[in-house]
C-alpha cells in the first residue's frame, strides 16, 4: 500500500462507501424501530418558480372544514402546505383558527384517501357514467352547507335536470333558522356578537365551542378583560349539562332537559318587569309563571330573578340552545329571541349584519323528504356531496335502504364513509388545498379558496365534475343574466347591461373559469366594479376573499303565539338522553383526522372513542368508575362506551358524544361508538331533529373490548386544592389595596417564597442565568382562555408532534407538548370548570437542566430550556423532576403513515425512540425572526436588529392560533413589551410558583365574579355560589393585615415585631 | 471445633470444586435460562421501544431503577460483613464473609446491567462516562445520575479488588490440590502465594488498608443511589432523610440476602462447622438492628410530611397508604420489612433455620417493594394533579426482573464450582493449632 496515493485512496474510499450505502437500503421492516433513516434526497433538475428551498410561501386560501368559511394562510413549503394559520385579515377568525380547522390540513395527507374515482375506470369512464345517467333521468343532490359559487353552480345543475338540490348540515341550526323566521319574518339567522355585553346567556349554543367562530370567541374575551371595557362579563348557562361555554360560565342554571323553552321565557317576563318593557312580545309573556317554572326545571325563582336582573341592567348577548342541547331547538329559539326582544338586543347584540348565510339550508325534515324520495324509487340519481347521512341519520331513518333504491349514488368524497356502498360511484373532489372555490358563509364576506398546492392524487373538485357532466350529458345552458342586471336592461336599455356581468353557465370550459366568471358578476360588481376585474381578482386571492357590510334585513318582532310546548320525553328508562357534537369532531365528518380523535376533548379530556357523561352520584351508585364501560339502552337502540363521571351534569340526564363510530370510515374513525344507533328520526315543527328526544337506561357491561373504552387523558378531575391554578374574585381585583402585593394578589395570598429569604439574599443557590438581549416569555391569561383545544392541536401541527393512537394514549404516553389542564372544581349545581394550558414553563432555574447526565438539556441565552434530541439518552430523570409534568418520551419510533409524512414541518426535525422532548417555544419561529432582525446589523437597512414586540406577540403556534387572544408571547427583557406588561398584571402568578423555579410563561388568574377572596378559602372558590366556610376566614384576614403592615415597614422586620408582640 | 483439622477444613470447603452433582447443573440450567429470558426481553424492547415496559408519564421510572436499587442494595451486604467487621474484629466474620462478598460483586455486576436496560437509547449509554471524545461531549457532573455513575464503579471496583486479596491464600491452596492446565490458571491467579511469613506480613497489611478503604464506600454507595432521589424535585423523594434511610435499608436486604444464600450451601454441603446457626443469628441480629432504623425512617418520613404542611409531600404520603392504586404495596412494604422481622426478637425464631430462611426471603421482598413504593406511588401522584397516572409492569419488565436473578445466580453458582466459598485460611485461624501427642496429653 506504501505506492497509494492521496488521489487513489479518496477514489476507493468513494467507492466503498458508495457500495457500502447502496447495500444499506432498508427493508421495509413492520418494526416500529429506525435507527438510523436511510432516505434519498433528490434536488430540482428545474426549479420551480417561486419555490426558495427553505422558504416558505403562503397563500391565502379557505378553510371548509365546516361551513363558516374562515380565511386561512396555508404555508407551503417546497410544494407541499405544511401549516394552516388563520387570516389575520379575515372578519370571521381574524387570524385565529380552530382545532377543527388546523386539522383541516390532515384532509388533504390522509393515507385514506381515494386516490381515484372508484366504481369507474378512470375519470372519462365515470364522467361518462354519470352523464348518461343524468340525462332525462330524476336528479338529486344532498350534500353539505355550500355557498358562492359552488352553490350557483349546483343551483344550474339542478335546473337543468329538473332535480332537487337538498343542502343540509346535520348539525345546523335549524331551530333558530324556523324562530327568526316565524319571530322576525326574516329567512336567515341572526348573528351574535358579544361585543360590549355585561351578561352572556347561553341555553346551550355552544357560542365558545363548536358552534361559535374565532371572532366570537374574541369578542367574548374582550368582554372578560377589565383592560378592554372597564368590565368583566358574566356569563350564564342553562341546560342540563356542562358544555364548552356553560364550563367557562360564571353562573350555571342546571334546568332539567325539555324544560329551557319555559326558562327562557320566565326570564323573559321577569326582565320584562325589570326593564318595564311593553313591546309586542309582552303579550306572549302574559301567562308565563316563573315561580312554576323555577319548580319545574329544578330551579330558584330568586335564581332566575338574579339573572333576570343581570340581563335587565347591562347590555347582554342571549343565545339559544345548540342544535343538540334541547327537545325543541325551534321552540327554545323561538323563546330565546323573545327573551332578546324583550332584553333589547335586537339589532345590537343580536344583528343580521354579517349574519350567517343560510340560503338553500335544508333542515332534517328537508333531508328526509328527499331520502323518502329516494325510497320510494323516485331519485334515478343522487349525489351526495361531502355528507354520511347513513352515520348522520338514526338507524329507522332507513338512510341505506333508501340509497339503494336510487340507480346511481355519486359520492363526492375524499375519504370512506358508512354512506359509500360497492355500488356507488365515488369522485373523490380533491381537499380544500388542492381545489379552488369560495364561499360567503355570512352576508358580505366572500372567501375565495386559492388552491395552494398540486392535487396529491388523481382528483377533479366537485365544480369541475359537475361542468363535465353537463358537457358530456348536453345540458349546456347559456349564461344566465343577473336579476339587477335584466331589471337595469328594463330600465336603462342595453347599454347598462356589460356583457362582463353575465354570470356564468354551464357551458364554461372548467370551475376556475366559472369561479372568475361568477366573482366578476357578483362579488366585483358588489364591490362597485373599482378599477379592471383583473387587479380586483387579484387583490381578493392575496387578501383570502372580499368582505364588505352586505345590507341587513330589518328585524321587528311578529310573533304572536307563544312557542309550542315542549314535547314529553318519551321512550324507557330513567334518564334523559342528550347528545352533543365533539367539538373537534362535528358530526363525523372529521373522525378520520387523528389529531381530532387525539387532542383530548378538553371537558373530558377523553380522545379516541365514545362516551357518556354520567354524574358522579349516578355513576357512584351503579358503581361505575373512570375506566369501566356502560351499555346505553334506548328505545330505537343500544350501544356501549366509555363514561366521563363529573359532578355537574345533572342526575336524571346523560349525555353521549356524538362523532365517533363510523364503520367504514377510515383507519382513525373507527372507534367508539355512533350515537346516533340510540336515536329515533324525530323532528320539531321546525323541522329541526330532536337530539334531545328519548329516555335511556345505563348498566355496567363487565369485559367490555378496550376499543368501547373511552380513554381519558387527564389525570385528576379537580386541582386536589393545589397551588396549580388561581382565579381572582372581581371584588379583590378592583380592591386598590389588593394591588398592593409587589407580585400581585395570588403571590400576596400565597406568597411563593418567603420574603425574608429573598430580602436577605437566600433564596437562590444559583446567580440568575444571563440573557442578553433576549428572554423570551409567555403569559397566558386564562380569564380569556375557552379551553377550545386549538392551542394543542397548532402545537401538533407545528412541531411534528406524533399521533400515539388510543393504546398508547391509554397509558397516558400523548405527546402532546401542551397539555390543555382542566380542573373541574365546586360540586353539582355550580360547577367552576378552569382551563390551563400548561407547556414548558422554560424556568430561569429549570430543575430539568441540572439532573440530565449528559447536558442534552440547558439553558440558552434567550431564555429557552433548549432541548438537544442528538445527546439524549433516555435516563427520563429531567422528565421525573419536571414539577409541571411537560416533558414527553419517545417510547417508540412513532410513524406518520404514508403520506402523513409529507405534512410533516422541515424546519423541525421528527425524534427517535428513546429521546425525550417538550416544548420549545417553537424555536424554529424564534430562529426565523430573530435571524430577520439580526440581519439588519449587516444589510444596512438600518432597521432594529433585536426583534420588537409586534413580530414576537404571536409567534409561537399556541398563540398564533388562540382564537381568544389568551396568549401573548415576546421578549421580557423589553419592558415596553406586552408580556412584560402581563406579567406586572395583579392577576399574574407562576405555577407552583413556591418552588422557585423562574418559569418563563405565567398565568393571569381567572376573574370569578364571586365575593372576596378574603372570605373565601384562597384558591379554591366554587362558581358563583358563594360557598364560603372553607374555615380559611380568619387566616386571610390576617394575611390581608399583614400586608397592610408591611407596607408601611420593612416586611421582615414586621414579622417579627409580630411575633415580638 | 473438635475434630476440625486443618486438613479437614481444605478438603470440606473444596469438596465442591471437584466434586458436583445433576443439581449442580441444572440450577446451573435454570440460571443461564433467566439469563436467555432477560436478553429475549432486552431484545424486544431495544427493536420495539421502550414502551414495551409499562411506562405512563409521567412516571417515567419503574421496575428497572427500583431493581437496579434493589441489587445494590444487596451488594451493601457483603462489603460490610467483609470490611466493616473485620476491622471490629468480630469473629462471626470468617465463615460467611467470602459469599456475601462474592454475592455483592455479583450484585453490582446485575445492578450494572440495569442503567442500559433503562436508558431510551442503549446504544448510546456508554455517554455517561466522561472521556476525551472528538463529539466535545462533556458531562454534566451537577446530576446525581452522574454521582451514580462514580459511585458505583468505584464500589465495585474496589470491592473487586479487596474480594480479590481475601482470595489469594485460597486460590493457592486451590492450586495445590490440583494439577494440570487449571493448576497453572490457579497458579497464575495465586500471584505465586506461599505463604511465608513475610508474604502474610505485607498481605495482612493490603487487607487491612483495603478495609478500611471499603469502609467508607460502603456508606457513600448508597447514599449516592439514594440521591438520585432526594436531590430530585419529585415529592416523596425530595428528603435529606434519604442517605441514612437507603444504607440502613441496603444493609438490612444484604444481610438478609445472606442469610438466604448461605443457609441452602451449608446445608448442601454441610459446612455446619464453618457456618452455624451462630452466624445466622448474628446477621438476623444485624437485620433487626438495620430493619429498626429503617422503620423509624419510615415513620421519620410521614411526621416530616405532616409536620411541613406542604400539601404536596403530604399528599404522596397519604397516597401511598391510602391510594387505591399503590397501598398494597405500601402496606407489603411496612409487612415485609417493619413486622415480620419483629419475630427474631425472639431467640428461638432467630436461631430456627426454616424461619431464618422464611422470613430473609419476605425481607428481600419487602426491600424491592420498598423501592417500587418510593419511585412508582412518587411519579404517578405529581405536582399537577392533571398529569395524575397509573404505572404497573408489564411482562417485559417483569421478565428482566426474573432474568436478572438468573444472571445473578449464574455467577453465583459457578463461583461456588470456582473458587472457595468460605475463606479456608482464616477458618483455620480459628481452628485450634495440631498438637503434639504429649501436648494432647497434657
Amino acid at each position: 500500500m506504501s505506492n497509494l496515493n492521496r488521489r487513489d485512496f479518496l477514489k476507493v474510499l468513494g467507492v466503498t462507501s458508495t457500495s457500502t450505502v447502496v447495500a444499506c437500503d432498508p427493508p421495509a421492516s413492520p418494526v416500529t424501530r429506525t435507527l438510523t433513516p436511510i432516505e434519498n434526497v433528490l434536488p430540482y433538475v428545474v426549479q420551480p418558480e417561486q419555490i426558495v428551498p427553505g422558504l416558505p410561501t403562503w397563500f391565502a386560501t379557505q378553510c371548509n372544514e365546516c361551513d363558516k368559511a374562515c380565511g386561512v394562510l396555508a404555508r407551503n413549503r417546497e410544494g407541499r402546505v405544511v401549516k394552516l394559520e388563520g387570516n389575520p385579515d379575515h372578519p370571521v377568525n381574524s387570524g385565529s383558527l380552530c382545532a377543527q380547522g388546523l386539522a383541516g390540513i390532515q384532509a388533504t395527507y390522509s393515507p385514506d384517501r381515494f386516490a381515484a374515482p372508484q366504481g369507474a375506470a378512470s375519470w372519462e369512464e365515470a364522467i361518462a357514467k354519470v352523464a348518461g345517467a343524468v340525462k332525462g333521468k330524476k336528479v338529486a343532490w344532498l350534500g353539505k352547507h355550500r355557498t358562492g359559487s359552488l352553490a350557483a353552480l349546483v343551483g344550474q345543475l339542478m335546473d337543468a335536470t329538473g332535480g332537487t338540490a337538498v343542502m343540509w348540515e346535520p348539525l345546523g341550526e335549524h331551530g333558530l333558522q324556523a324562530a327568526t323566521k316565524a319571530v322576525f319574518g326574516i329567512d336567515g339567522v341572526p348573528r351574535f356578537d358579544p361585543t360590549g355585553s355585561h351578561t352572556i346567556v347561553s341555553f346551550g349554543y355552544e357560542l365558545l365551542g363548536s358552534q361559535g367562530t374565532p371572532a366570537q370567541y374574541k369578542a367574548w374575551a374582550d368582554t372578560r378583560d377589565p383592560k378592554q371595557g372597564g368590565f368583566v362579563s358574566r356569563t350564564v348557562s342553562v341546560g342540563a349539562r356542562v358544555g364548552s361555554t356553560a364550563a367557562v360560565a360564571d353562573a350555571h342554571l342546571a334546568a332539567a332537559p325539555g324544560t329551557e323553552t319555559d326558562v327562557a321565557m320566565a326570564l323573559a317576563k321577569l326582565v320584562a318587569a325589570k326593564r318595564g318593557y311593553s313591546g309586542p312580545a309582552a303579550a306572549l309573556l302574559a301567562g308565563v309563571d316563573p315561580a312554576a317554572v323555577a319548580s319545574a326545571a329544578g330551579l330558584t325563582v330568586e335564581r332566575l330573578e338574579e339573572v333576570a336582573g343581570w340581563i335587565a341592567a347591562h347590555p347582554s348577548t342571549i343565545v339559544p340552545g345548540g342544535p343538540a342541547t334541547s327537545a325543541s331547538a325551534t321552540a327554545l329559539a323561538t323563546a330565546v329571541l323573545v327573551l332578546n326582544e324583550v332584553a333589547g338586543n335586537v339589532g345590537k347584540s343580536l344583528t343580521f349584519e354579517g349574519a350567517p348565510n343560510t340560503a338553500g339550508f335544508g333542515t332534517w325534515a328537508d333531508a328526509k323528504a328527499l331520502l323518502d324520495d329516494c325510497a320510494a324509487g323516485k331519485v334515478d340519481v343522487l349525489f351526495v356531496d361531502g355528507l354520511d347521512p347513513v352515520f348522520s341519520m338514526p338507524a329507522d331513518a332507513g338512510v341505506a335502504d333508501a340509497l339503494g333504491k336510487v340507480g346511481l349514488v355519486v359520492h363526492f368524497a375524499d375519504e370512506p364513509n358508512d354512506s359509500i356502498t360497492s355500488e356507488a360511484l365515488v369522485l373523490p373532489p380533491g381537499s380544500t388545498l388542492e381545489s379552488w372555490g369560495d364561499a360567503e358563509a355570512h352576508a358580505g364576506v366572500h372567501t375565495l379558496q386559492q388552491a395552494a398546492m398540486n392535487p396529491l392524487h388523481s382528483t377533479r373538485p366537485v365544480g369541475d365534475v359537475i361542468l363535465a357532466v353537463a358537457k358530456a350529458a348536453g345540458l349546456v345552458t347559456a349564461p344566465e343574466v343577473a336579476e339587477e342586471v335584466e331589471q337595469a336592461v328594463a330600465a336603462e336599455g342595453e347599454e347598462a347591461a356589460p356583457a362582463a356581468l353575465a354570470r356564468p353557465g354551464l357551458d364554461s370550459p372548467h370551475y376556475l373559469a366559472y369561479l372568475k366568471g361568477w366573482w366578476q358578476a357578483v362579488v366585483w360588481d358588489k364591490a362597485g366594479r373599482p378599477g379592471d376585474f383583473q387587479t380586483f381578482w387579484t387583490d381578493s386571492l392575496q387578501r383570502g376573499g372580499f368582505w364588505t357590510e352586505a345590507p341587513a334585513p330589518e328585524a321587528s318582532f311578529q310573533l304572536t303565539s307563544a312557542p309550542a310546548a315542549s314535547p314529553e320525553i318519551g321512550g324507557s328508562g330513567d334518564k334523559t338522553l342528550l347528545v352533543w357534537p365533539h367539538p373537534f369532531l362535528g358530526d363525523g365528518r372529521h373522525a378520520n383526522r387523528p389529531w381530532a380523535q387525539e387532542v383530548p376533548e378538553p371537558l373530558s379530556s377523553n380522545t379516541w372513542g365514545t362516551w357518556v357523561e354520567v354524574n358522579s352520584k349516578t355513576a357512584e351508585s351503579m358503581g361505575v368508575k373512570r375506566d369501566d364501560t356502560v351499555k346505553l339502552t334506548t328505545a330505537a337502540g343500544s350501544l356501549e362506551c366509555g363514561v366521563f363521571i363529573n359532578p355537574s351534569i345533572r342526575e336524571d340526564t346523560v349525555a353521549l358524544v356524538l362523532g365517533n363510530g363510523k364503520k367504514s370510515g377510515g383507519r382513525y374513525a373507527s372507534y367508539g361508538a355512533n350515537a346516533m344507533g340510540v336515536l329515533g328520526l324525530s323532528v320539531d315543527e321546525g323541522g329541526a331533529f330532536r337530539f334531545v328526544g328519548t329516555k335511556a337506561s345505563l348498566s355496567k357491561v363487565e369485559g367490555a373490548p378496550a376499543k368501547n373504552k373511552s380513554i381519558r387523558y387527564l389525570g385528576s378531575l379537580t386541582n386536589e386544592d393545589r397551588g396549580v391554578n388561581y382565579v381572582v374574585s372581581l371584588e379583590d381585583y378592583n380592591d386598590p389595596e389588593a394591588a398592593h402585593g409587589a407580585h400581585g394578589i395570588i403571590a400576596m395570598h400565597h406568597p411563593p417564597v418567603d420574603q425574608r429569604l429573598i430580602d436577605r439574599g437566600l433564596h437562590d443557590m444559583y446567580p440568575e442565568p444571563n440573557h442578553p438581549t433576549y428572554r423570551f416569555a409567555m403569559a397566558v391569561d386564562l380569564n380569556r382562555c375557552t379551553g377550545c383545544g386549538a392551542c394543542s392541536t397548532a402545537c401538533f401541527s407545528e412541531n411534528n408532534i406524533p399521533v400515539v393512537g388510543p393504546d398508547e394514549v391509554r397509558k397516558s404516553r400523548h405527546m402532546g407538548w401542551l397539555r390543555l389542564g382542566r380542573y373541574w372544581q365546586g360540586d353539582s349545581e355550580f360547577p367552576d370548570v378552569r382551563f390551563q394550558p400548561n407547556m414548558c414553563q422554560q424556568c430561569s432555574h429549570a430543575p430539568c437542566e441540572g439532573v440530565c447526565p449528559v447536558l442534552a438539556t440547558y439553558h440558552n441565552l434567550d431564555g429557552l430550556n433548549a432541548m438537544i434530541y442528538n445527546r439524549c439518552v433516555g435516563t427520563r430523570y429531567c422528565a421525573n423532576n419536571c414539577p409541571y409534568s411537560s416533558r414527553r418520551f419517545n417510547y417508540h419510533s412513532y410513524k406518520w403513515p404514508e403520506s402523513f409524512n409529507l405534512m410533516l414541518n422541515p424546519e423541525v426535525v421528527t425524534r427517535e425512540m428513546g429521546v425525550m422532548e417538550k416544548c420549545t417555544f417553537c424555536v424554529q419561529r424564534i430562529r426565523e425572526v430573530k435571524d430577520v432582525y439580526r440581519d439588519n446589523r449587516y444589510n444596512g437597512s438600518g432597521g432594529p436588529t433585536v426583534a420588537p414586540d409586534a413580530a414576537l406577540k404571536k409567534l409561537t403556534a399556541c398563540a398564533q392560533a388562540c382564537p381568544a387572544d389568551a396568549i401573548t408571547f415576546g421578549n421580557a427583557n423589553d419592558p415596553e413589551a406586552e408580556v412584560s406588561k402581563l406579567f406586572e398584571d395583579k392577576r399574574t402568578y407562576k405555577m407552583l410558583g413556591e418552588l422557585n423555579t423562574k418559569p418563563g410563561v405565567r398565568y393571569l388568574a381567572r376573574i370569578n365574579h364571586v365575593p372576596s377572596m378574603l372570605h373565601h378559602g384562597g384558591g379554591d372558590h366554587g362558581g358563583d355560589h358563594g360557598d364560603g366556610g372553607h374555615g380559611g376566614g380568619g387566616e386571610h384576614g390576617d394575611a390581608k393585615h399583614d400586608s397592610k403592615d408591611a407596607s408601611g415597614h420593612d416586611g421582615g422586620a414586621t414579622h417579627d415585631g409580630d411575633a415580638a408582640h | 471445633m473438635n475434630q476440625v483439622t486443618y486438613g479437614k477444613v481444605t478438603r470440606d470447603i473444596l469438596r465442591p470444586l471437584f466434586k458436583t452433582s445433576a443439581a449442580y447443573f441444572a440450577i446451573l440450567g435454570l440460571c443461564a435460562a433467566g439469563v436467555g429470558l432477560l436478553g429475549f426481553c432486552w431484545y424486544v424492547q431495544l427493536t420495539q421501544g421502550l414502551g414495551v415496559a409499562g411506562y405512563a408519564p409521567p412516571v417515567f421510572w419503574g421496575v428497572y431503577i427500583t431493581t437496579f436499587v434493589f441489587w445494590i442494595g444487596i451488594g451493601h451486604a457483603g462489603t460490610l460483613i467483609s470490611a466493616i467487621l473485620f476491622l471490629f474484629r468480630s469473629k462471626w466474620r470468617t465463615g460467611v464473609y467470602r459469599a456475601s462478598e462474592a454475592m455483592t460483586i455479583f450484585a453490582v455486576m446485575t445492578a450494572g446491567l440495569f442503567p442500559a436496560l433503562h436508558v431510551g437509547r442503549a446504544w448510546n449509554a456508554y455517554w455517561l462516562f466522561p472521556y476525551p471524545n472528538q463529539r466535545e461531549l462533556w458531562q454534566n457532573f451537577k446530576s446525581p445520575l452522574m454521582w451514580d455513575v462514580f459511585a458505583v464503579s468505584t464500589y465495585f471496583s474496589v470491592s473487586t479488588i479487596f474480594f480479590y486479596i481475601g482470595l489469594i491464600p485460597d486460590i493457592a491452596a486451590v492450586r495445590d490440590k490440583t494439577s494440570g492446565l487449571i493448576n497453572k490458571v490457579y497458579g497464575a491467579m495465586a500471584l505465586g502465594w506461599r505463604g511465608t511469613d513475610r508474604q502474610w506480613r505485607h498481605y495482612m497489611a493490603a487487607y487491612g488498608f483495603f478495609a478500611a478503604f471499603c469502609t467508607p464506600l460502603v456508606l457513600s454507595v448508597h447514599s449516592v443511589v439514594s440521591w438520585d432521589f432526594a436531590m430530585a424535585q419529585t415529592m416523596g423523594w425530595h428528603s435529606t432523610l434519604f442517605p441514612p434511610y437507603f444504607v440502613a435499608g441496603a444493609i438490612f436486604s444484604g444481610c438478609a440476602m445472606v442469610i438466604t444464600l448461605l443457609m441452602p450451601l451449608t446445608l448442601i454441603f454441610k459446612w455446619d462447622d464453618y457456618i452455624n446457626v451462630w452466624h445466622f443469628e448474628s446477621l438476623a441480629k444485624m437485620c433487626l438492628l438495620t430493619g429498626g432504623i429503617l422503620t423509624y425512617a419510615y415513620g421519620c418520613e410521614y411526621f416530616i410530611a405532616w409536620y411541613s404542611d406542604n400539601p404536596y409531600e403530604w399528599g404522596i404520603f397519604h397516597f401511598r397508604a391510602v391510594g387505591e392504586d399503590y397501598a398494597w404495596v405500601f402496606y407489603m412494604m411496612v409487612f415485609c420489612n417493619c413486622l415480620a422481622p419483629l419475630i427474631w426478637w425472639f431467640k428461638k425464631m432467630r436461631t430456627n433455620y426454616t424461619v431464618l430462611f422464611i422470613v430473609s426471603i419476605i425481607i428481600n421482598i419487602g426491600m424491592w417493594f420498598e423501592r417500587y413504593n418510593i419511585i412508582a406511588s412518587s411519579l404517578a401522584h405529581q405536582f399537577d394533579p392533571n398529569a395524575w397516572t397509573y404505572y404497573a409492569p408489564t411482562w417485559v419488565e417483569i421478565g428482566i426482573l426474573i432474568g436478572s436473578f438468573g444472571w445473578f445466580g449464574l455467577w453465583f453458582t459457578l463461583f461456588i464450582r470456582v473458587m472457595p466459598a468460605v475463606a479456608i485460611a482464616e477458618i483455620k485461624e480459628l481452628v485450634r493449632p495440631p498438637l503434639k501427642k504429649d501436648e494432647v496429653a497434657a
